[in-house]
């Protein structure tokens, strides 16, 4: 049985090290940039899963923050329980009543001590209600209690299992029970909700039901509240055609958008501009162009990031480079308030790509999202943009050492039109 | 505009064949401080015109004592790289205009931002 108390911070100091995986979800195709970045910044090697976007890495909760330094993820969580070849039940009745038992069953442990651990390093929100004073009763009271809303089979099943989860934490049991006598009046009252992804073809339920059930379990066992937007912790749920992992989140929102302050109708996410960037490899006093870009993801993220190369953001539309030059400024605002050294190593101009006012072969590196001709232009305009601009992209790059990264989502006019240009 | 992209802006007017460099004309100018980084600026070097850089300079009233050719050893001049970190990425023109050297036409600055963009029939 897991209460939370007012003592919940330093509880987090005095811990044993224990060792946990985490999974991180990471912009579909950069799973191995991903995981370059966490050998080389957490020292481990990570695992892609056969869910694409998602990779998982050992780590200890000594090294816990180091987390939060990956600017490949999207979102983090913590394994609670990980199932390769889960076998589902045939009917839909009998595998979402084994979703349910196994609430109570998981090792939650670890995973919950992690995600108290992880809430220190964030700032703290504002809402925690004080004073419910029926938390401090011992577990079965509360399960019977709830007797009225559940099933009639399910009671026998929560309480033995309760039974069996007293026995095993007796430690925790006792001090939890002094917390509950001294601090009932001070007993925070968790808010939680489930999230489910599933994936497959072959499965006989839907995400929602197994959120419902498996979240109307979780309640049960801990005795947390629902709530579907202000919760303190989000179990996930993810099933990926055989494969289950349940997760307890360590981030709240995305990390997507982190660098911009003003947006764009197609602004790319600083995830996915991270994993460009690592793709090509920036090098000391390297010169890199992005030539349409937008509000300026990408060469910002590279300012930041790989800041020994140097970023010069193009765009023939006023409105972006209007928005980029916002977005820099933001960020060098928000470093000089910290004290830091503001100035990043970025310029931005106004231009037409298929006429580049620059010399020819001074770049090492271009890298840019293309239009995809569905938010942006069309395909009709891709069609006649591709061959002119790539061309204008081949000249200013430095022969022999210059590389490009292009994001399309465009193959059949791109490859028509490297052939073409070849 | 910082002068390092100046150093590789040129003028592409139609049938311009010296359009580079171009002539710099500033009515506001700021500094921002960026770090330092010798192996950058001493990696760059090679990668500039160096005369254009000077012209720069000159025309901006920041040339100080740059010398018109580069010195040996320039490298490990921890001075000298410092000076060319200042004019390369903490000068910035924040208002005036970039003219091409051959026709005259003149490219806008504004809020640091040049605008390059040629009209139908100069393109």
């Amino acid at each position: 049985m897991w209460h939370s108390s007012s003592s919940t911070d330093n509880d987090a100091t005095t811990g044993d090290i224990i060792s946990v995986t985490i999974g991180a979800t990471v912009p579909t195709g950069f799973e191995h940039t991903a995981a370059e970045e966490v050998k080389e910044k957490i020292g481990v090697d990570a695992r892609i899963s056969k869910d694409r976007g998602r990779i998982y890495f050992p780590i200890t909760t000594d090294k816990l923050f180091q987390v939060h330094l990956l600017r490949s993820v999207d979102n983090l969580f913590v394994v609670v329980e990980e199932y390769d070849n889960y076998q589902f039940k045939e009917s839909k009745e009998e595998t979402l009543m084994e979703l349910q038992e196994l609430a109570s069953k998981l090792p939650w442990t670890n995973a919950l001590e992690v995600w108290k651990l992880n809430r220190t390093f964030k700032k703290k929100k504002g809402y925690r209600k004080g004073g419910n004073g029926t938390k401090g009763k011992p577990k079965s009271e509360a399960a019977g209690a709830t007797v009225a809303d559940t099933e009639q089979q399910e009671l026998p099943q929560a309480t033995s299992t309760v039974e069996n989860q007293t026995e095993e934490s007796v430690p925790e049991a006792e001090s939890d029970t002094q917390d509950s006598v001294e601090a009932a009046p001070r007993a925070i009252l968790i808010k939680f909700r489930v999230t489910c992804n599933r994936a497959g073809d072959k499965h006989s339920f839907s995400s929602n039901e197994a959120a419902r059930d498996f979240g109307g379990a979780v309640q049960e066992f801990f005795q947390w509240k629902a709530d579907m937007t202000k919760f303190d912790i989000e179990v996930l749920l993810n099933i990926h055609n055989v494969e289950v992992v349940i997760g307890i989140a360590l981030t709240e929102e995305s990390l997507h958008r982190r660098n911009i302050s003003h947006f764009g109708p197609t602004t790319l996410r600083s995830t996915l501009c991270y994993g460009m960037l690592r793709l090509c490899k920036p090098q000391p006093s390297d010169i890199i162009l992005d030539p349409m870009c937008g509000t300026g993801a990408i060469p910002l993220e590279g300012a930041i990031e790989f800041n020994s190369s140097f970023y010069i953001a193009g765009d023939n539309y006023d409105m972006a480079v209007n928005r980029t030059v916002n977005n820099i400024c933001h960020i060098q605002k928000r470093r000089a308030d910290k004290g830091s050294i503001s100035g990043l190593p970025i310029d931005t101009v106004r231009w037409d790509l298929c006429s580049l006012p620059m010399r020819t072969s001074s770049v090492d590196i271009i890298i840019t999202d293309m239009p995809f001709g569905k938010r942006m232009g069309s395909r009709k305009k891709n069609w006649d943009l591709y061959p002119s601009c790539l061309r204008e992209m081949a000249r200013v790059c430095r022969p022999g050492s210059g590389k490009a990264v292009l994001l399309t989502q465009d193959k059949k006019c791109f490859s028509k039109v490297t052939v073409i240009i070849r | 505009m910082k002068l390092l992209t100046h150093n590789m802006l040129t003028s592409h007017v139609k049938g311009v064949t010296k359009g580079y460099p171009l002539l710099i004309k500033a009515t506001e100018v700021k500094m921002n401080e960026v770090e330092f980084n010798p192996q950058f600026v001493s990696r760059m070097i090679p990668k500039l015109e160096w005369s254009a850089l000077v012209q720069a300079a000159d025309e901006l009233g920041q040339r100080q004592d740059l010398p018109g050719e580069l010195v040996p050893d320039y490298e490990k001049n921890e001075d000298f790289l410092k000076k060319v970190h200042r004019l390369l990425l903490e000068v910035e023109v924040i208002e005036g205009c970039l003219q091409c050297p051959e026709s005259g036409r003149e490219f806008p600055i504004s809020r640091g931002i040049p605008n390059m963009l040629l009209s139908e029939d100069e393109a």
